[in-house]
């Protein structure tokens, strides 16, 4: 009953918090009364209401929440594919192989940005993962240590991208590895919307399968699943809709870790519904969060701050409490 | 050679890990509808060859014909309805609910969520193990013989003609060890197969109906008259161990 | 409830969808400006009608170029920095507005609200080049974006003769260049006759970070005759002490520094060896408001660096600032 009661809410949450977010900003010129007159008396309000609402607040909302939908969403099925509670984009050194990527893209202008972005963090997960295997077997602490590896790795090519690269061509490397918003455009959402819609479909098919691969690769097998196959597919529609909200948004780390957890205390580990639920809650909670930081300085502070700042003691909680721990 | 038509067949079978050879020209049978018992000292290549005759490790050299048939000409599907495979200490990662775990063995059937159908075959599975006041507990806060309870309904929930056990009991205290045992003999009575590696003779000698022996990468096969006469029995059981009769049963105790 | 769910997720989605289609329609309106011309540092051409009267500048070296002009009027959004430090203290001197803090500050390096600064509704945003994702987005919203990158001194010069265009001081303009150059013209003069010396250029975070032969420090060094030490090409690079002792330059030149005077330079273990330490001719430019040489006021940075190699004969004292910064800044009120 009280589950029930919790779904409820989050179904309905993303609504109030997406037009309450619409209010929120840093302008002083829009206020609450002129987007009243914006609508219900069209007629009165300005331009520059229109413009400030719907040109930057709304594609800036919806860009946030889908980005963290896809971190939480992301998050939740590596931990399933790698049967460990402990991954998340960010710490598989996705995040920082795909910030790679976009950067590479932008800078070189050889491969196109997205397709980079893709690349390198397929790349990433892949060398974490090799790196963590050790007679067919991934020990859930190795498999940090070896993201850890890989996210140093992946650090020090982007700030050679950024040392080496004109400076007219790539905005600062804070803006990759601290993650935000601030230049979300409505040509943005556009560009991610379709490696995003992909994968999610690809993960929506295979969301039961994820509770079978969870449970370990020769139950799979021997219920008549091909998990080597099954992996390949979800890893590779994770990466696209991973890599491509990470090619907009920077690294926004430790975000991928902490909703699933949130949503298996609250809803569970069945993966037919959680996926949905870590949809809902990773985007309205990501909007919650950058609407301080859109708002706490007239400036901007990168989202990514705010999410360590919160991850951190969240993750080194998680390790101590779990009872998985340091050796399979 | 078994009197019943073999459920399994291994012809000339070799396996090697890493170029290190660990079964080499095995020919065995497994009878159908028997409880079949590999006994086996570590590292004799008990779970190798289990796990070739479920095909999760592939077969390189020598044939393995079950039913008659190359395991790899079954479709997945076919496989996972003819055979049912326990690792030996199943790891639970995430709390998934017993119902859940259970419900996972109908996977093969399952194109993108389960269906009332596979639903049905679920609770069938846990009514036959009488689990029922599992079902909505937590898997990974079960005790041991109760997640092994679960994993063989998860098993039985694909509906296979044969079990392939990895050391079923080895986690489970003595209670438990001769509860699972007798289930998996009146499994056994129910038209299952039974295949299992077991590391204590006496339990093995007792519920066992047919025995793979296997020592030095050779195997050889016995039912339960004539395993106690075996060369390779005495072998398999040798230091330090003394056997006894007792009420005209075969006991083997530690050596004083 | 998994129907419901279905229906909830096309629900959203279409909403999304419809969202996005219906806001893309409004954003692109061509109009016609030819009055005032002027080409950035991107080589971008830009248009206005009638000279800027309300302007988003977020460089601050760019807003004192404005503040010279005389124009402050039409500033209405200005960077971070300038609250901060001793900036505030000469910004609050200029305009009322900064000193009450009251002017918004939608950005700061490279962080810049793009809400806030379309809500100023500026008819011009002066912004560095290197912020092009920043720069695309508000030049989506119509608004002329003058973008600024400086390597030279003759780009400072560039950059102050458009900032006269745009906001329809020419003639301002061409007096604070022709000031400029008319006393740089006495530095060198005198140059002539030395031998050039080599100095080495110390920014605040320490005696590793320094400037190489493509930067505002190699221009301001030649302007003062002196050779830059420093043979690299980058714009700021981090070296180490051994390279130093490589140089062994004749003077040390300190950008403002809170932390470091220098005598801690000259007392530095490390760096005794050296013959600019030896010789003790280590100094610290005063203050990164008059000594800024992203400004005009890069004539009394090279003034100073200029005494401190040569002495000057016309004057027994290091050269002050004030009369510069009077003709720079005071000065333009009788301009009108």
């Amino acid at each position: 009953m009280n589950r029930k009661f919790a779904i409820t809410i989050l179904y309905v949450l993303p609504i109030p918090v997406l037009i309450l977010s619409l209010l929120i900003g840093s302008s002083v010129k829009v206020g609450i009364y002129d987007i009243y007159d914006l609508l219900f008396r069209p007629e009165y309000s300005s331009d520059l209401t229109r413009t400030i609402i719907f040109d930057i607040r709304l594609p800036r909302i919806l860009l946030v929440f889908i980005t963290g939908g896809m971190l939480a969403l992301t998050g939740s099925v590596l931990q399933a594919v790698f049967r460990n509670p402990l991954v998340d984009p960010y710490v598989l050194g996705l995040s920082s192989g795909a910030a790679f990527g976009a950067a590479l893209g932008i800078a070189s202008h050889v491969i196109p940005v997205k397709l980079s972005a893709f690349i390198f963090g397929l790349v990433a997960v892949a060398l974490s993962w090799f790196m963590a295997r050790k007679n067919k077997e991934v020990s859930i602490v190795s498999l940090i240590l070896a993201g850890i590896i890989t996210n140093g790795i992946f650090t020090s090519l982007l700030t050679i991208v950024q040392i080496m690269s004109d400076p007219f061509k790539l905005q600062s490397i804070v803006h990759w590895i601290m993650g935000n918003f601030h230049n979300a455009s409505w040509d943005q959402l556009s560009m991610i919307m379709l490696p995003v819609m992909a994968g999610c479909i690809i993960i929506f098919v295979l969301r039961w399968k994820l509770n079978v691969l969870a449970l370990g690769d020769e139950e799979a097998a021997s219920s008549g699943l091909n998990p080597n196959r099954l992996k390949i597919w979800v890893l590779l529609a994770a990466t696209l809709a991973g890599s491509a909200v990470v090619a907009v948004s920077g690294i926004i780390g430790l975000y991928g870790l902490i909703i699933p957890h949130i949503t298996r205390m609250l809803f569970g580990v069945d993966n037919r519904r959680t996926l949905i639920y870590n949809l809902l809650l990773g985007g309205s909670f990501l909007v919650i969060i950058d609407n301080f930081s859109r708002t706490m300085a007239g400036y901007e502070i990168p989202i990514g701050v705010f999410t360590m700042l919160v991850g951190a003691p969240f993750f080194i909680w998680l390790l101590k409490k779990s009872n998985i721990g340091w050796q399979q | 050679m078994a009197a019943v038509k073999p459920i399994i067949e291994i012809k000339d079978l070799s396996f090697a890990y890493d170029g290190k050879t660990v079964l080499e020209d095995l020919s065995i049978c497994i009878p159908e509808n028997q409880f079949t018992v590999i006994l086996g000292r570590n590292g004799s290549g008990k779970s190798t060859l289990l796990r070739l005759m479920a095909g999760l490790l592939p077969v390189h050299q020598g044939s393995i014909l079950t039913k008659g048939k190359n395991l790899r000409t079954y479709t997945r599907r076919q496989r996972s309805g003819l055979l049912g495979f326990l690792p030996q200490k199943h790891k639970a990662v995430f709390p998934f609910s017993v119902d859940e775990v259970v419900l996972t063995g109908r996977a093969a059937h399952i194109k993108m969520v389960p269906s009332k159908e596979d639903r049905i075959k679920r609770d069938e599975a846990i009514e036959m193990l009488g689990i029922r006041h599992l079902r909505n507990r937590k898997y990974s806060e079960l005790s041991g013989g109760e997640q092994q309870l679960v994993m063989i309904a998860r098993a039985l929930a694909q509906q296979p003609k044969m079990l392939l056990l990895d050391e079923p009991i080895s986690h489970l205290d003595y209670n438990n060890q001769i509860d699972l045992l007798r289930l998996l003999k009146y499994l056994v009575s129910l038209g299952i197969s039974i295949v299992a590696v077991l590391h204590d003779p006496n339990l093995a000698l007792f519920y066992g109906d047919y025995f793979i022996l296997l020592d030095h990468k050779r195997a050889e096969e016995a039912d339960r008259s004539n395993v106690l006469n075996m060369q390779i029995t005495d072998i398999i059981f040798s230091q330090n161990i003394r056997r006894i009769e007792h009420d005209g049963v075969q006991l083997f105790i530690p050596e004083k | 409830m998994r129907i419901s769910n279905y229906i909830y997720l096309n629900c959203f989605s279409l909403c999304i969808v419809v969202l996005m289609v219906a806001c893309k329609g409004n954003t692109a309106q061509e109009k016609q400006y030819t009055d005032i011309q002027v080409t950035d540092f991107r080589g971008q051409k830009l248009q206005l009608e009638q000279p800027a009267q309300k302007v988003v500048c977020l460089i601050e070296s760019a807003l004192s170029g404005i503040y010279m002009l005389g124009q402050q009027e039409s500033v209405v959004g200005v960077p971070g920095d300038v609250y901060r430090g001793e900036n505030w203290d000469r910004y609050a001197d200029l305009d009322i507005r900064i000193k009450n803090k009251s002017l918004p500050t939608p950005g700061n390096w490279d962080f810049v609200s793009l809400e806030q600064v379309v809500g100023l509704e500026p008819d011009l945003v002066i912004i560095w080049s290197s912020q092009i994702q920043a720069i695309e987005n508000i030049e989506r919203f119509d608004i002329p974006v003058y973008a600024v990158m400086l390597h030279d001194i003759d780009d400072v010069f560039k950059e102050i003769s458009d900032l006269g265009k745009l906001f329809g001081r020419e003639e301002r303009a061409s007096e604070l260049i022709g000031f400029t150059k008319a006393e740089l013209g006495k530095l060198k003069q005198i140059q002539i006759t030395k031998n050039r010396k080599t100095a080495y250029f110390m920014w605040a975070q320490g005696i590793n970070e320094t400037s190489g032969s493509n930067s505002m420090v190699e221009s301001l060094f030649q302007l003062a005759g002196v050779k830059n030490a420093c043979e690299l090409p980058d714009e700021h690079v981090t070296i180490n002490i051994e390279k130093l002792y490589d140089w062994d330059p004749d003077m040390i030149v300190m950008w403002y520094n809170e932390k470091l005077n220098p005598a801690d330079v000259i007392s530095n273990p490390l760096l005794k060896g050296l013959k600019a330490v030896q010789n003790e001719n280590v100094y610290e430019l005063p203050s990164a408001f008059e000594c800024d040489f992203w400004t005009l006021k890069f004539l009394y940075s090279s003034q100073l660096v200029h005494f401190w190699a040569y002495g000057n004969t016309d004057m027994s004292s290091e050269p002050a600032a004030d009369a510069m910064l009077q003709f720079l800044y005071n000065n333009n009120k009788t301009d009108e």
